[in-house]
């Protein structure tokens, strides 16, 4: 089982398993094009909290069949996501966040796409009110700004 | 980090805060005292705020400060690097609170928490994490309950706007309709993510033409042409949004201070959003005029081009709610003075043929009779209009072409022994279908004809174009399939109880494998074999013949020729038996029956996303092609239902009662 060595943002060492890394096209492709020269991969923009969270994901998903085309969300809106997954993503934002983030970076499509959907689940079925708590955003609308806007959307409520 | 020891002078191994502030208390009476700590931290604090922001630092020292260049801040997350958009602002009322809350003690105390916090705000990263862990190694357990209480409400981050815009995007993607409108009221920023074409478009394509599985509706008779032509256009569009978006705020960011005691500026925030929707705005504007887009010469064409996909999507989203909810209004046409058997109507143009002997051309918008056309002897059964002319088939037995924009009868076929109950005519081919036991194929270019003999009347007939082939309905049961190159029928769809009335293919690009637990999913199929292959919402749907390799169950003739498409997949029926059936051609197997009207079934209409059916029992039914019970029942006619034309937000009946009825659905 060959073994790889991972270099974080902040200059901790992350050993893994090279099949497990190379869920991420970023490493897979370094690792093509350079060779394993047995050097630690220096991950400039992933903390060591972070990217051991995203191999912990990597980990459990090694067996997983390769990810279809890159358009393969085209007609699937389906917000679904199995279970593990979901306890996976049971973290704080700052947590969420920079997992989407470093999944973007390491480019781990199957990841991406757990973290954008646990989002768009946050936001699913939620008022505008409703929303803004869960996020933190402030209403930078006024009054009558938001009572247009309201009356604007207003046919996408079923009814 | 001996900074931060050196700056509490009195006792630098306080247990916790609140001891260690009343410690500081007591000697803080004295002024001298209090002057000298003041001195005393301001000596300690400076070199740290100094070598770690200077910026920072400016405002304690100095006015002049602002010259200072900025630090490379190489110690903070990448994140914050190099804007600030994710950084947490205290908000004003929290901030407001803080500050009264300071305010009530003494000018010292003051002092010496200011200086806590701007050397806090001035550390990097890991000094900061440091600090932390000192502080909580201090806590005791109220203090911890409070931090673990605040900490939960403060770890929340606005993701649409932190996120690149393309993070954003694909995240909205996953939102359905309703949650996509209100995320559109959340704030500007996500405003205009929300409502941004990038998102509505892929909204359209989810929709546009076929029955959505997630929310049960379609978006039909979109503009293909444009969702297909504008996909590249919208892809451009989201990476240079991205692009465009990222360099405003960058531009427009706060300062790299990463400060929670920063007094937040109100104004700020706005204002970028202002800008950034500005840009948005010029960057449509430039998509309207570039010269990369061919201009076409149809006005109607450049009215949608250029509307937001958002406004595109919910007038479809309206008519489906109004179809969902039974929302329509109704308006009869009257004038006919026998019974209405055939009609066809498009755009704004609605013609009828009745047993009266005249056709009658009506503005569906005004419900004004613009024209009646009389040279038949006797009623009309059947019709069909283009751009440039309208063929009738009659009780007379004659066929008349006209010229209806001038009324002109052009020329008069009389080609069959008995009254021509229906007829449909593509580019090049007529068919017409008699009670003479003969379907009839006229060729327009090389005026040729010939005739494909049935054993009974004939009461309807479809030319498919791309199959060569032509569907009929007989009076002995049986709809059958024929081969137009060979003139042979090849396939007889017997199931029904009495005659057939009608028989219409199903639209190719529907779906229906994954309805149809009995239908196999088998590679002849012509529709996708993949349900969520993205393939056949918009690309014309013909590419897949290629992808088959299996020699045609319809025969060799259909695999000599490239271009030649197998038959529709599925097609529909109805009867004097009172029931609608669904077929698949290559097996030429029943899969489905309809059961809900109590007498025949004269009138059938379908596209992708509903069947529409009218008959003697003076009722218009609306059916899914997926779901086996009747969807919705429309009553009006005081009699016989004989025809109906249906479209993706509107159906027209006419009737026995010499009336025609029109069921809007439009908002």
């Amino acid at each position: 089982m060959a073994t790889i060595s991972l270099m974080s943002s902040d200059d901790a060492l992350v050993t893994v398993e090279r099949a497990v890394a190379e869920r991420s096209i970023l490493i897979k492709n370094m690792l093509e094009d350079l060779g394993d020269s047995g050097e630690a991969i220096p991950i400039p923009n992933v903390n060591e909290t972070v990217l051991k969270k995203v191999i912990e994901w990597c980990d459990h998903h090694k067996n997983d069949p390769p990810t279809a085309g890159d358009d393969d969300d085209n007609r699937r809106k389906t917000t679904d996501i199995d279970e593990w997954d979901q306890k996976f993503m049971q973290v704080d934002q700052e947590m969420l966040f920079e997992v989407i983030l470093a999944a973007n970076y390491l480019d781990i499509k199957a990841l991406l796409d757990v973290g954008c959907k646990t989002v768009a689940n946050m936001i699913k079925g939620k008022s505008p009110e409703e929303i803004r708590k869960t996020f933190n955003i402030q209403n930078d609308f006024t009054p009558e700004e938001e009572d247009q806007i309201r009356r604007e959307n207003e046919w996408a409520e079923d009814r | 980090m001996s900074d931060l020891q050196d700056c509490v002078p009195s006792d630098s191994k306080a247990k916790d805060l609140a001891t260690m502030t009343a410690a500081n208390r007591t000697p803080l009476r004295d002024n001298e005292a209090s002057e000298s700590l003041a001195e005393l931290a301001k000596l300690n604090v400076a070199p740290f705020l100094n070598k770690h922001n200077p910026r920072q630092y400016a405002p304690l020292r100095s006015e002049d400060g602002t010259s200072v260049p900025r630090p490379a801040n190489a110690g903070y997350c990448y994140r914050h690097q190099p804007d600030s958009k994710c950084r947490r602002q205290a908000d004003e009322h929290s901030m407001r609170q803080l500050q009264q809350e300071l305010n009530t003690l003494p000018q010292d105390d003051q002092q010496g928490i200011a200086h806590v916090w701007s050397m806090f705000s001035a550390a990097p990263a890991k000094q900061r994490k440091l600090m932390l862990q000192g502080i909580l190694a201090q806590c005791c357990f109220p203090q911890l309950s409070f931090i673990s209480a605040s900490v939960r409400e403060l770890i929340r981050i606005d993701f649409l706007s932190a996120l690149p815009p393309e993070l954003s995007f694909k995240i909205l993607r996953y939102l359905d309709t309703a949650s996509l409108c209100r995320a559109a009221q959340v704030s500007h920023r996500w405003k205009m993510l929300a409502d941004d074409d990038v998102v509505w478009h892929r909204m359209c394509e989810q929709h546009i033409r076929r029955k959505c599985n997630k929310c049960g509706w379609g978006l039909p008779l979109l503009d293909r042409k444009r969702l297909r032509e504008s996909k590249r256009e919208i892809e451009l569009r989201a990476s240079n949004w991205g692009n465009q978006a990222s360099t405003d705020l960058v531009q427009g960011a706060p300062n790299g201070t990463c400060s929670v005691v920063e007094l937040p500026n109100p104004g700020s925030k706005r204002k970028l959003d202002t800008e950034d929707h500005d840009h948005s705005c010029a960057m449509i504007k430039r998509h309207c005029i570039s010269p990369a887009y061919r201009p076409e010469p149809d006005d109607d064409y450049y009215k949608t081009r250029y509307r937001p996909w958002k406004d595109v999507y919910r007038d479809r989203f309206v008519v489906g709610m109004n179809w969902k909810h039974r929302r329509c209004s109704v308006k009869v046409f009257r004038g006919h003075t026998d019974s209405v058997m055939c009609l066809q109507f498009e755009d704004n143009i609605l013609m009828t043929g009745s047993y009266d002997a005249t056709i009658k051309i009506w503005d569906m918008e005004t419900g004004e009779e613009l024209r009646t056309l009389r040279g038949h002897s006797a009623g009309i059964r059947c019709l069909q209009f283009d751009d440039t002319k309208l063929i009738t088939g009659s009780l007379d037995r004659s066929i008349r072409v006209w010229n209806w924009r001038t009324g002109e009868c052009i020329s008069k076929y009389n080609g069959h022994s008995g009254a021509v109950i229906a007829l449909h005519f593509d580019s090049t081919l007529l068919a017409s279908a008699s009670v003479d036991h003969t379907v009839k194929i006229w060729n327009f270019k090389d005026k040729s004809t010939f005739v494909l003999p049935h054993p009974e009347g004939v009461n309807g007939v479809k030319i498919d174009t791309a199959s060569r082939t032509v569907l009929t309905a007989c009076d002995d049961g049986a709809a059958r399939l024929w081969d137009l190159d060979t003139k042979t029928c090849i396939r007889v769809f017997h199931n029904h109880i009495g005659a057939v009335q009608q028989v219409i293919p199903l639209p190719r690009e529907i779906e229906l494998e994954n309805h149809l637990p009995d239908c196999e999913n088998d590679h002849v199929s012509t529709s996708s074999q993949n349900g969520d292959a993205p393939v056949n919402i918009l690309s014309p749907i013909l590419e897949h013949k290629s992808l088959s390799s299996q020699p045609s169950s319809f025969g060799p003739s259909f695999d000599q020729d490239k271009d030649r498409l197998e038959p529709p997949r599925y097609i529909i029926t109805s009867g004097v038996d009172a029931t609608i059936r669904l077929w698949e051609t290559n097996t030429g197997r029943c899969l489905r029956t309809f059961f809900g009207h109590l007498e025949g079934i004269w009138a059938l209409s379908a596209d992708t996303l509903r069947i529409a059916s009218g008959g003697l029992d003076r009722m218009v039914k609306i059916w899914d092609p997926r779901i086996p019970t009747c969807q919705d029942t429309f009553e009006g006619h005081s009699a016989s239902v004989n025809c109906i034309g249906l479209s993706d937000s509107r159906f027209i009946t006419g009737g026995d009662d010499y009336q025609v009825r029109m069921y809007d659905f439009r908002a």
